[in-house]
């Protein structure tokens, strides 16, 4: 999802960059013709030649202009491949039948050379034709390749809960090969519970393939002892087969390994730790036409996410796995006012033999709970204001250690929390300004709030006990109202949370609660 | 903390463990997955399953196939309780310490030293031996049987890879003194071999009439090696030259393995009618002690509020110095506008 997120925003950027650029250099031109101009002779000659030049102006810009590209020629690629810039420009150059639909696909060559993010600059001119060909032109494609093809950054993140932050740094290199690749390196580092490492490559376009291809190795580390008693270690291989606007379609092998360092975990959870492998193909199917990813108050979103395991041999993890999030925004006119509305619905499936008797696996079972906001982020399953994070669902006792036990005063060993095979939650959320303008002009909202959510087991037998309307009775749910802060760095909200309804062992606190999560 | 714990705590916290294993309905006894006519074909497992066997105790037998380099396995569940394998040296010892169960308990006659001797030469001389021609003198595909047949072939082939090296690291060999090692394993392989002789004679079990843990881990070893390794094996060959360790270990095998699969039909009970009787629990002393834990319950609520009061002013702090940024950065932003504005009309 993070992913997703990072993207959009920089194409955005580079639309409008490319769009600037395209400005500028009709300024440009403009400039030269002038300049020209100035430099004739002869107050006769300089009126004749003006009439004559304005005259070609009025004829190239009313009446279409019959022209054909005898050549493209590039200029200025030391190391990048010329198939390469050919395959994105030429047969966009050689297509356009007139002046003004060749100046048209030069503007949209030319994004499309800066959205390889490999060229500092990218100069597209119009050149005359060879003298006996007459009406031809030759299109000369100047690029200057970047100068330091490394380019670094890092930053801070935090995560939900406020107790988790994460330090974050990457290292790409770009075009090292001339194809267009770039090559990034990354690490990232948190305090609580997730640490990564990965290395990947990326190629805008190999050969005839016009979608990119990318390819990802990392070694993740996530720290989930203090909600579930186990620590996953993840060694993995990842491609992205087909990335569009909308449909984004990757395959992932990973060798998972679950362990328990503290050895309290209870029975459920001892079973699963060992290894596994996970090879697994993921399509991702998702529209997002709210008005603003901060606070969005008019559109809709939709993500649905179908996830295959087992595709290596029987021996790995297989399962089916879906999940869809549907978001609404709907303006109420009044003190700027929307009510967001969003419903997310998962389930996991294992597959084999007896399937239904079979166990899912712990790490890709749904989880709720969590103090990230609900309505910024597409996958509000995992969120339930109120709520701890995994804070609900079913759980067991963990291992009794009898040293402690024999205190009556002593605390129970705590609980593991399972994660369920299928999962429901849904929320509203009022936003409003509030009545100071200095607020206003800062972003500074408040909201009103009312989530719901439930988890089920449905694996290992269990779905014969499942009914619906139990399932329906032991929804738990929050309500509450708070201030949200938009900053640069992050998203600051301050909720008081309302416990409305949770069950025996689940981690809802009424009271305030703080949250900060990335401006994704 | 829980080690420098006083004995009389030690002594509750056994009465609780003993509790808690009466109370539970049934035993697991989690383990790797049979193989070669083995209930379990792992050799750190099969002494387990033995010791138990040989004391009677019901149990579940609960296959893991998919952590074949977790050092806490075999572990036995009873109730919420849990014997792990890398606790408190083993699970035998986590039973017999826990006064759980004790089969050399029934043994005041027998000499502590020799018992202990004994298992101490079991445990290292032999135990190393058979990590070497498990793990390194043998082509691989045993262990791939026993450890790594559930997994996927990449994953098993790393994990057996790993595994190769750290025994080789454990046992000293290296490519320089691997000829001579092997030697040195054989050799004190074959000396235990003739002291075990020696000291099983013509009995029954090792010790008197009765068996002890020393029974259930020498005959877990020397099931696995007769019955798993491969007839081309030098520890096989060492172990056949004795034939009373032979017979030891297929006459119990016959009582313990190939018998009705309920272990309380077992032929033991005929042999020691006092194996039946559990030991006897010693009573509690814990309750002069409870005022201590409930001290430092309180200390530590008193240091949960404070975390959470400190928590607190610490999120308010930021929350402020954030809003005034906020409203600062909101300032700036406009000018910021209004010179994009001046730029524009150039």
């Amino acid at each position: 999802m993070a992913t997703a997120a990072d993207q959009n925003p920089n194409d955005a950027e580079h639309r409008e960059a490319a769009a600037g650029a395209n400005a500028a250099a009709e300024e440009y031109e403009e400039e030269d013709e002038e300049e020209e101009e100035v430099e004739l002779d002869g107050p006769a000659a300089v009126a004749a030649e003006r009439e004559k030049v304005q005259a070609v102006f009025k004829r190239l810009s009313s009446d279409p202009v019959g022209i054909r590209v005898h050549d493209v020629i590039i200029k200025g690629n030391a190391k990048t491949k010329e198939e390469l810039i050919e395959a994105e420009v030429a047969e966009l150059l050689r297509a356009a039948p007139t002046v003004q639909d060749l100046l048209r696909n030069a503007s949209i060559a030319s994004a499309r050379l800066r959205q390889l993010d490999v060229f500092d600059s990218v100069n597209i001119t119009l050149d005359a034709g060879p003298p006996e060909l007459p009406g031809t032109t030759n299109v000369v494609v100047e690029v200057v390749e970047a100068a330091n093809p490394i380019t670094g950054s890092a930053g801070v993140y935090s995560k939900p809960e406020a107790r988790s932050w994460s330090l974050e740094g990457s290292v790409k290199l770009k075009n090292l090969f001339g194809y267009g690749d770039i090559w990034d390196a990354s690490g990232a580092y948190s305090w609580d519970q997730t640490s990564e490492v990965g290395i990947g490559v990326s190629l805008p376009r190999f050969k005839s393939i016009s979608t990119p291809l990318m390819a990802r190795a990392s070694l993740s580390s996530q720290d989930w002892l203090k909600f579930s008693s186990y620590k996953e270690r993840l060694l993995g291989l990842s491609f992205g087969l087909i990335s569009t606007m909308q449909h984004d379609l990757s395959y992932n092998l990973t060798w998972r390994t679950l362990t328990d360092p503290s050895q309290v975990s209870s029975k459920s959870i001892r079973r699963q730790l060992g290894h596994n492998l996970l090879s697994a193909l993921k399509y991702t199917y998702k529209i997002d036409q709210r008005n603003s990813h901060l606070r969005p108050t008019k559109g809709y979103a939709f993500l649905s996410t179908s996830q295959v395991g087992g595709l290596w041999d029987s021996k790995g993890l297989r399962f089916f796995r879906q999940e869809f999030d549907v978001r609404g925004a709907v303006p109420l006119g009044f003190y700027n006012s929307a009510l967001n509305v969003g419903l997310g619905v998962g389930a996991i499936l294992p597959l084999g033999r007896g399937f239904m008797n079979l166990s899912s696996s712990v790490p890709d079972r749904f989880y709720l709970g969590g103090h990230s906001s609900p309505v910024c982020s597409l996958s509000g399953l995992s969120s339930l204001l109120g709520f701890r994070t995994r804070g609900i669902g079913p759980t067991e006792p963990r291992r009794l250690v009898p040293s402690e036990s024999e205190d009556g005063s002593a605390a129970s060993p705590g609980r593991d929390y399972l994660g369920g095979d299928l999962a429901v939650s849904a929320f509203a959320d009022l936003s409003f300004d509030l009545p100071l303008k200095i607020f206003r002009d800062a972003g500074i909202h408040g909201h009103a709030f009312l989530t719901a959510g439930n988890l089920a087991k449905l694996s290992e037998g269990e779905y014969k006990k499942f009914s619906l309307s139990e399932f329906g009775r032991t929804f738990r749910s929050s309500a509450g109202v708070g201030i949200i802060l938009p900053t640069k760095l992050f998203r600051v909200e301050v909720n008081y949370c309302y416990i409305l309804k949770q069950a025996e062992h689940d981690s809802g606190r009424t009271g305030i609660q703080f949250s900060f999560s990335s401006p994704l | 903390s829980k080690e420098s714990s006083p004995l009389p705590a030690m002594a509750s916290a056994a009465a609780a463990a003993a509790a808690e294993w009466e109370e539970a309905e049934r035993k697991v006894l989690v383990a790797r997955k049979a193989a070669f006519g083995l209930p379990t074909a792992c050799p750190t497992c099969l002494p387990v399953l033995l010791y138990l066997r040989m004391c009677n105790v019901p149990f579940d037998i609960h296959v893991d196939s998919s952590f074949p380099d977790a050092d806490h396995i075999p572990y036995v569940e009873f109730g919420e309780c849990v014997a792990f394998n890398n606790e408190k040296g083993g699970v035998i010892e986590y039973l017999k310490e826990e006064k759980i169960v004790d089969l050399n308990s029934k043994h005041p006659s027998v000499s502590y030293s020799d018992v202990l001797s004994t298992k101490a030469m079991v445990m290292t001389w032999l135990s190393d031996a058979l990590q070497y021609e498990l793990w390194l003198a043998s082509d691989g595909s045993i262990p791939h049987d026993i450890y790594f047949s559930d997994l996927s072939w990449p994953i098993g082939k790393i994990l057996y890879w790993k595994k190769t090296r750290e025994v080789k690291q454990q046992l000293g060999i290296t490519k320089l003194n691997a000829a001579e090692k092997e030697e040195e394993i054989y050799q004190k392989a074959n000396a235990a071999y003739d002291a075990l002789s020696t000291r099983l004679g013509d009995q029954i079990f090792l010790f008197d009439n009765s068996p002890t843990d020393v029974d259930a881990l020498f005959l877990g070893h020397a099931l696995f090696v007769l019955n798993v390794l491969p007839d081309t094996s030098v520890l096989r060959s060492c172990l056949q030259k004795y034939d009373n360790l032979v017979n030891f270990t297929k006459h119990l095998k016959v009582q313990l393995l190939e018998a009705d699969s309920d272990s309380s039909a077992t032929g033991l009970g005929s042999t020691d009618p006092s194996s039946s009787s559990t030991p006897r629990k010693r009573a509690s002393s814990g309750r002069s002690y409870k005022p201590k834990p409930r001290a430092k319950k309180e200390r530590t609520e008193e240091e949960k509020k404070f975390r959470r009061k400190a928590k607190y002013f610490l999120a308010t702090q930021l929350v402020a110095v954030l809003l005034f940024l906020s409203l600062m950065g909101g300032a700036d932003s406009s000018e910021l506008d209004d010179e994009d504005g001046v730029d524009y009309e150039d």
